[in-house]
């Protein structure tokens, strides 16, 4: 898998039967390349996603329903959830899988719509309403798969950004809603209206063997445990950002501590050392041990 | 216990004892070690009260709330509360040989054994017998309806007071404190009584915990006891299948907000399973931790007193040990036994709770509003509790997804017809057949909506030493892993891999014949146990979101179709 992303994307979901209220949020330039998925933030009433470059400003008469989880072990986020403040219509879900730690081993964003499709289609009760299908949200391809199933209709919208499948989840028990609902994914607007630096390209595997100076975590705790980690390695091969997906705050501090001392192999585009971003797993050893 | 004992006469008392979620000392082999952690924003004593309506307090913390019981209403669906009729549990495993049974049956003696100060009792304990705890509705089971905990209290002349937590009526309990007083991770179990004052306990002054403080100062959380039905088949079921499972429907899971892990075992990196967060990696150690925790019984596992004073050690320890001189069983083999093994072995032979037999039948129509209809009607989830395949073991006669233990099913029509007693707002229950349509829709929406993402229905077992029970297919509705639960029900304490806010996916055969839900037992109400599966930071927020959209009716048929479990 190797991707280049550069986002000028953002979200903004609105649609028949909900209403923006004011403006799309202002532009922001800084930060976002160090920013991690999870930190997404709702800010004067919109949803913004620095990491995605994804933001809209939630409708009047929607609200933030309850936070989701922490990162999972296997790097699944969930974003955000949005519900109406009346009667329980619908909701939006917004969730990532990062691609690296994929537990399918599925490469892109299409075969893992495909998956999706076959496993829901063998869900008693449920309907294929619209067969998976490429759908184009904020310029970015994806697909589209609808299902329903005991009065509950659904669809699911899926983009790849940054080596991560981010899915738009909506489910209703109104058909109409679910159509205002999809068609509002066609308003997405972006965070930054313009990148002053490009997103790095992201690599799997990058670090399994262009590290070409080395420093273990030190053990700690009690126990041994598999830690997910992003990393951005800058152009001229030193570590950019460490972001530990899930672990202890002494198990991140252990793995941060040794990851910032890191000197990759720079990666080059077309004969031009460019940023790039990995994942990879660290086993860490309990102090015990 | 009696060291090596000639007899077990303070067997066979008939009653209580309990093995509730158990705490594992961290040095131990296989044990996973509990520890409160500042992840979790403790529910703590809130818990007591709790029972929320999570569906109107979306952007709220979840908990609160107050607590339901059997046959109320809430949030639209009404709760007939607990099925009537036969058990359907608390027997041995269908196909074992006449040896096996014999060993079952000793075993099961010793499960119901009462103990005293000089068996081994405290000196701090929660109750003085296993099956004390564990009795609905039958032996081996949950809580029963009557706490047993008020009376021991005082029993033999001890002068315990009765923490505020511990009521007649509601569940049976342990304790933990969340934090040290130092403000350190805590997370262990403290005894709700001392045998200060007991006849059998001269000298021994010590004084139970200031749980009245713990409480003021929400720095204790509580756990009821877990049924052990059907462990033994669950212990059987091979890591792969579980993992196999956890990935099978990881793109279902992962568009309604599902992630999960198991709770790794540290010593041998297999997969635990047993207790509220899989804590426990195997049967006997779940047993010999609560003898120790729970009753206060030194044993092979547990080997030191937790309370150090002096004058409140009255045996040698360990206090149960293998026995070198046969005890007075009727196995012979389970005459040689520790208690700890027979109280593992009574587990591992006991067979899976019985579900309604009208939740396997295949019904004419089903009830619904959503223009759902006969799609339902072949439905065969929510058989029997344990089938088997094609048997490997010699002496066991081969038999083709045969259901075993069908023949002690109940009516699935005493689950509508206490529904129908109870609820002014629930569809009526006409007839079995319609029953059998709601139960059966039941479980076509409970799928649906997502509830079996986490609750996996069915698995089967690997080869096994016991007669019979090779490729058994079994269907205890849990995924084995552990899971964020959100603020609502997190309460604090680490253990193993599972974290402050995780739980093991409760497993839901034989919820329909169980007074008390959740770890804690803060309601009797399955739908208000629903409702608490939302709060904030919860995996299972959106599979809650889709049954708060369900229209009435479907609501109610998963309600049915649990309680036919």
């Amino acid at each position: 898998m190797r991707i280049s992303l550069y986002l000028g994307i953002a979200a903004c979901l609105a649609g028949m039967g909900v209403v923006l209220h004011g403006a799309i949020l202002s532009s922001r330039d800084a930060g976002f390349i160090q920013s991690n998925p999870e930190a997404a933030s709702i800010t004067d009433g919109g949803f913004v996603s620095d990491y995605f470059n994804l933001s809209y400003r939630l409708p009047d008469e929607w609200a933030e329903g309850l936070l989701g989880p922490p990162p999972s072990q296997s790097g699944y986020y969930v974003l955000g959830t949005w519900a109406p403040k009346g009667d329980f219509a619908g909701t939006i879900m917004v969730a990532a899988q990062d691609m690296f730690f994929e537990p399918d081993s599925s490469d892109d964003v299409k075969d893992i719509v495909a998956l999706f499709r076959q496993v829901m289609s063998t869900v008693d009760g449920m309907t294929i309403d619209r067969e998976p299908s490429q759908v184009s949200i904020a310029g970015h391809p994806g697909y589209r798969v609808d299902f329903s199933g005991v009065g509950l209709f659904r669809s699911m919208f899926a983009i790849e950004i940054r080596c991560h499948v981010v899915t738009f989840n909506l489910t209703t028990h109104d058909t109409e809603l679910l159509a205002s609902l999809a068609g509002s994914l066609d308003s997405l607007v972006p965070v930054r209206k313009e990148s002053p630096d490009p997103v790095p390209e992201c690599v799997k595997d990058y670090a399994s063997e262009n590290v070409v100076h080395r420093v273990e975590p030190q053990a700690v705790g009690t126990r041994s445990v598999s830690v997910p980690v992003r990393l951005i390695v800058a152009a001229d091969g030193s570590v950019k950002h460490v972001h530990v997906i899930r672990a202890s705050a002494v198990q991140a501090r252990s793995i941060e501590d040794a990851v910032r001392q890191w000197k990759f192999k720079p990666y080059a585009r077309q004969g031009h050392p460019v940023e790039v971003e990995t994942g990879m797993v660290f086993n860490l050893k309990p102090a015990s041990m | 216990m009696k060291t090596i004992t000639l007899t077990r006469a303070h067997r066979l008392a008939g009653v209580a004892a309990m093995m509730l979620g158990s705490v594992a000392w961290s040095g131990a082999a296989f044990a996973q070690g509990a520890s409160s952690t500042n992840a979790a924003t403790a529910n703590a004593a809130s818990a007591n009260a709790a029972g929320a309506q999570a569906n109107n307090s979306r952007r709220g913390g979840g908990g609160g709330g107050s607590s339901g019981g059997g046959g109320s209403s809430s949030g639209g669906a009404t709760d007939p509360g607990v099925r009537g009729g036969d058990p359907g549990a608390g027997g041995s495993l269908q196909g074992l040989n006449d040896t096996e049974l014999s060993f079952f049956a000793g075993a099961k003696d010793v499960f119901q054994e009462v103990d005293a100060v000089p068996n081994g009792l405290g000196p701090r304990f929660n109750l003085d017998s296993c099956s004390g705890c564990h009795s609905q509705p039958a032996i081996g089971g949950s809580s029963p309806p009557t706490n047993p905990q008020v009376a021991i209290a005082t029993a033999a002349g001890a002068t315990n007071t009765v923490p505020s937590f511990i009521t007649a009526n509601g569940p049976v309990r342990e304790a933990r404190f969340v934090r040290n007083p130092d403000g350190s991770p805590d997370g262990s179990v403290h005894g709700l009584f001392v045998i200060t004052g007991r006849s059998d306990a001269p000298g021994c002054n010590i004084k139970q915990p200031n749980f009245a403080a713990a409480v003021a100062s929400n720095n204790v959380i509580f756990r009821i006891p877990t049924p052990l039905f059907g462990l033994g088949l669950v212990e059987n079921v091979p890591d792969s299948a579980l993992q196999a499972s956890l990935a099978a429907n990881a793109q279902q899971k992962r568009s309604l907000g599902i992630s999960g892990h198991f709770n790794i075992n540290g010593n041998d990196t297999t997969i635990a399973r047993f207790g509220w967060k899989a804590q426990n990696k195997s049967l006997l150690l779940f047993a010999g931790e609560a003898y120790n925790v729970e009753m206060g019984i030194t044993n092979d596992l547990f080997q030191t007193e937790r309370e150090g004073d002096a004058n409140c050690q009255f045996n040698a320890t360990p206090e149960s040990v293998v026995p070198l001189q046969a005890a007075d069983l009727a196995s012979p083999s389970a005459s040689f036994q520790s208690d700890i093994e027979l109280f593992s072995a009574f587990m591992r032979l006991t067979a899976p709770p019985t579900p309604a037999s009208g939740a396997a039948a295949p019904v004419a129509q089903a009830a619904s509003t959503t223009g759902q209809t006969a799609a339902a009607a072949t439905q065969t989830t929510g058989t029997a509790g344990q089938t088997t395949g094609t048997a490997s073991s010699a002496s066991t006669p081969a038999s083709t997804a045969s259901t075993m233990v069908a023949s002690a099913a109940a009516d699935v029509s005493s689950v509508m017809t206490a529904a129908a007693g109870s609820s002014t707002a629930a569809q009526p229950a006409s007839s079995s057949t319609t029953s059998g349509a709601s139960v059966t829709r039941g479980s076509q929406v409970f799928t649906n909506i997502g509830c079996q993402a986490c609750h996996t229905q069915t698995f089967t077992t690997t080869k096994s030493q016991l007669t019979g029970q090779s490729n058994v297919t079994i269907q205890p509705f849990s995924d084995f892993a552990v899971h964020d639960m959100g603020s609502g029900l997190a309460d604090g304490v680490s253990q193993g891999t599972a974290n402050g806010n995780e739980f093991r996916t409760a497993p839901l055969w034989g919820v329909g014949q169980r007074i008390f839900f959740l770890h804690d037992g803060r309601t009797k109400d399955l739908n208000v146990a629903i409702q608490q599966h939302a709060s904030r930071g919860s995996e299972a927020n959106t599979v809650i979101n889709n049954y708060n959209m369900l229209p009435q009716t479907d609501r109610q048929s998963i309600i049915n179709f649990l309680r036919s479990l």
